[in-house]
C-alpha cells in the first residue's frame, strides 16, 4: 500500500473525476431530446438557412406549438408528424431546454438569438 | 451486459481515476479516450457532439478521404442541378472548432482485448470507447464491376461516373434500374433516382424507357408516392417490375440476367445488395451467423452486444430503423450522450427517441418526403415507430424542393460543422 501513498486515496481520485465529469457530464434534463430537433433547427436551434430558429424561442411558445401540431396532424406539414412523436411531458422538456440556451452561452459559444420576447 | 455500471467504469479506469491528481500535462494522457471510425453522417456527427457535451473527452476521427461526399442530394448532381462542391462537407470545422483530432487513415484491425484499432498506415489508437460508423459493403453480383456501372449509393466518383453514363443514354434507349432487397441505405432512394433519371430523358427529348427491377415485393417506401409517378408522371416511360432479382450480368453483351430471365439495356444502374461495413465482420461484430448483415447493439446506447466497449452507429448498426442520414446523425446524439454519461459514471437516457427525415425529387421542380420517429420501447428492448409520425408526403410540390434545401443545409451544417 505504500507505492498508493503518493497519490490521493480512491475515493478522493473518484471524487475529483465525477466532479469534473458533472462539470461536463451529468446533461441537462431535454439535452438529448432538443437534440434531435438540430437536423433541421440547426444546433442547438441556431438554424443555418431555411428553417426556423428554435434558440431563445420562450418555453411557451415552443410547448404551445408542438402541442398544437400533434393535436390537428395536417397531411402536408412534416413537423406535425415530428410532434407526434413526442410525449406531453418530453415537449416541455424540449420548450425549457431551448428556452434556455437561447438565453445563456452555449458550450460553443454560440452567440444567442432572441427572434421573439417572451410571451 | 447492456448497461455500464459505476464498477465497471472503475475497473476499467483506474489508471484514470489515480490520474485525475496528476498536474495536468500529465493527466492529458489519461482523458477519456473516443476513437470514431468514418467520417459520414454517422462519424461526424458522434465526433462533433461528444466533443460540445464533454470537452474533456479526447475524441480521434479515422477517416480516409479528405472530405465527405454526401449522397443526399447526390441524385442532383447526377441531373445537373447541383456540383460535387454542393455535396461534399469538410472535416476542418470538426477539428478547429470542437477539437477532433483527424487521422487521415484507414482502420483494419480491431484489437477489443487491448482496445486498440490498427490502421492502414501502421497506427496504433488506443481506446476507452471506439464508435464504428463506416457505412455499407455491397454483395458482389457475378459479373458486375462497379467501375463499369457504377453503383453511385456511396457519393463520389461513382456520382460523375453514373452522371456521365446518363448523359451517354442514346435516345430512346432503356436503362434499367435495379433495387437490391431491403434493408439497404435509404429507402426511397433507388426510386427518387428511377424519378430523376425518367424526368433528365424526358426534358433532353431522349426518353426511350426506364426499367426498374424491384427485388422487393412492392415499392418499400413511398408507395403513394412512387406508384403515382411511375403510373401519371412518367407513364409510358417507366415501368416497373416487382419481385425481380439481379442475378448476373454480362455487361459486354449488355445483359443483365434476372430470376426472370435476360434483360437487354443500353444503360443500367444495378444497386447491389447491402450489409454493415467490411471491419464489423472481420471484428466479430456480426457473430458467427454469415445471414447477419447489421450489427445488433442495444439502442440506449448503439454499444455492441457482442464486443464491449465498441459501439456501430449509422447504416452499420442493426436495430431495423430506416438507413438514413438523417437518423444516422439521430443515433450518433443517443450515443454521444451515451458516452458522456458513461465517462460520468452514470447509466444511459433510459427513453431515447430518434426521427428520419428524407426528401426525395421527383421531377426537377417538385420533392416528396418521408419521415418517421422512433421510440424506445422498454418491453421489447428495441427503438419502435412512434403512432401517427410514418408518413409521405400527400402529394410531391415545390414547396417541398424548397424545404429540401433548407432540411439538408442544416443537416449538414449540424453534422459537420
Ligand atoms: C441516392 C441517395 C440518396 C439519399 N438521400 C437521403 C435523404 O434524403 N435523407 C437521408 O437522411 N439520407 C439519405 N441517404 C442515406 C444516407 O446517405 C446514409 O444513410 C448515410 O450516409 C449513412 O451515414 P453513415 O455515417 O452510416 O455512412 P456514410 O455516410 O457512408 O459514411 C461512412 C464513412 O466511413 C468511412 N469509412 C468506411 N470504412 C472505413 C474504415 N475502415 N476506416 C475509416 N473510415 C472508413 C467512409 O469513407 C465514409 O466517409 C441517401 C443515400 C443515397 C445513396
Amino acid at each position: 500500500m505504500k507505492l498508493h501513498l503518493k497519490r490521493p486515496p480512491r475515493s478522493v481520485a473518484l471524487a475529483l473525476l465525477l466532479a469534473a465529469a458533472a462539470a461536463h457530464g451529468a446533461p441537462p434534463a431535454g439535452r438529448l431530446l432538443a437534440a434531435q430537433c438540430a437536423q433541421c433547427h440547426g444546433t442547438d436551434g441556431q438554424a443555418v438557412a431555411g428553417m426556423e430558429k428554435l434558440a431563445g424561442e420562450s418555453e411557451g411558445e415552443i410547448y404551445g406549438e408542438l402541442v398544437k401540431m400533434k393535436a390537428n396532424i395536417k397531411p402536408d406539414e412534416i413537423m406535425h408528424r415530428q410532434a407526434a412523436g413526442y410525449t406531453d411531458a418530453q415537449i416541455r422538456l424540449i420548450a425549457r431546454y431551448f428556452a434556455t440556451v437561447g438565453r445563456s452561452a452555449t458550450t460553443t459559444g454560440a452567440v444567442s438569438s432572441r427572434r421573439k420576447s417572451d410571451d | 451486459m447492456l448497461l455500464p455500471n459505476r464498477r465497471k467504469l472503475m475497473q476499467g479506469s483506474g489508471a484514470l481515476l489515480a490520474a485525475a491528481a496528476l498536474p495536468s500535462r500529465l493527466r492529458a494522457a489519461a482523458l477519456p479516450r473516443v476513437v470514431v471510425i468514418g467520417g459520414g453522417f454517422a462519424g461526424a456527427t458522434v465526433a462533433k457532439y461528444v466533443r460540445r457535451w464533454n470537452p474533456q473527452i479526447q475524441v480521434t476521427l479515422v477517416e480516409p478521404n479528405p472530405a465527405h461526399v454526401s449522397c443526399i442530394l447526390s441524385n442532383l448532381v447526377m441531373n445537373g442541378a447541383l456540383t460535387m462542391s454542393d455535396i461534399t462537407l469538410r472535416y476542418d470545422t470538426l477539428r478547429t472548432k470542437y477539437g477532433v483530432s483527424i487521422v487521415a487513415d484507414r482502420a483494419v484491425a480491431i484489437d477489443p482485448v487491448a482496445r486498440q484499432v490498427r490502421t492502414q498506415n501502421g497506427s496504433r489508437l488506443p481506446y476507452d470507447k471506439l464508435v464504428l460508423a463506416p457505412g455499407i459493403d455491397f454483395d458482389a453480383i457475378p459479373g458486375l464491376d462497379s467501375a463499369v456501372l457504377p453503383h453511385a449509393w456511396q457519393a463520389g466518383p461513382q456520382t460523375l461516373a453514373l452522371k456521365a453514363q446518363l448523359a451517354a443514354v442514346p435516345a430512346g434507349g432503356s436503362f434499367v434500374l435495379a433495387i437490391p432487397p431491403a434493408p439497404y441505405r435509404c429507402p426511397p432512394g433507388p426510386y427518387e433516382r428511377a424519378c430523376l433519371v425518367a424526368d433528365y430523358l424526358k426534358r433532353n427529348r431522349r426518353a426511350g424507357k426506364v426499367i426498374v427491377l424491384d427485388a422487393n415485393n412492392d415499392v418499400v417506401a413511398e408507395p403513394h408516392t412512387f406508384h403515382t409517378a411511375f403510373q401519371t408522371t412518367y407513364a409510358g416511360i417507366v415501368e416497373y417490375h416487382p419481385a425481380t432479382v439481379v442475378e448476373a450480368v454480362d455487361w459486354s453483351a449488355r445483359r443483365i440476367h434476372t430470376n426472370w430471365g435476360p434483360i437487354q439495356a443500353d444503360a443500367a444502374n444495378i444497386i447491389p445488395r447491402q450489409r454493415a461495413g467490411q471491419l464489423l465482420a472481420a471484428s466479430g461484430l456480426l457473430g458467427s451467423d454469415p445471414a447477419t448483415r447489421w450489427a445488433p447493439v442495444n439502442p440506449l446506447s448503439y454499444e455492441s452486444r457482442l464486443v464491449p466497449d465498441v459501439h456501430v452507429i449509422g447504416d452499420s448498426q442493426g436495430t431495423g430503423q430506416p438507413k438514413s442520414g438523417h437518423m444516422a446523425n439521430a443515433q450518433a446524439k443517443v450515443c454521444a450522450d451515451a458516452l458522456v454519461r458513461y465517462f460520468a459514471g452514470e447509466a444511459p437516457d433510459p427513453a431515447p427517441v430518434t426521427a428520419s427525415a428524407c426528401y426525395s425529387p421527383i421531377t426537377a421542380r417538385t420533392a416528396s418526403w418521408l419521415t418517421v420517429v422512433f421510440a424506445y420501447d422498454p418491453v421489447s428492448g428495441t427503438m419502435k415507430p412512434v403512432p401517427n409520425t410514418l408518413a409521405e408526403a400527400p402529394a410531391p410540390s415545390s414547396e417541398h424542393y424548397e424545404g429540401m434545401f433548407g432540411w439538408a443545409k442544416n443537416l449538414f451544417a449540424d453534422s459537420f460543422s
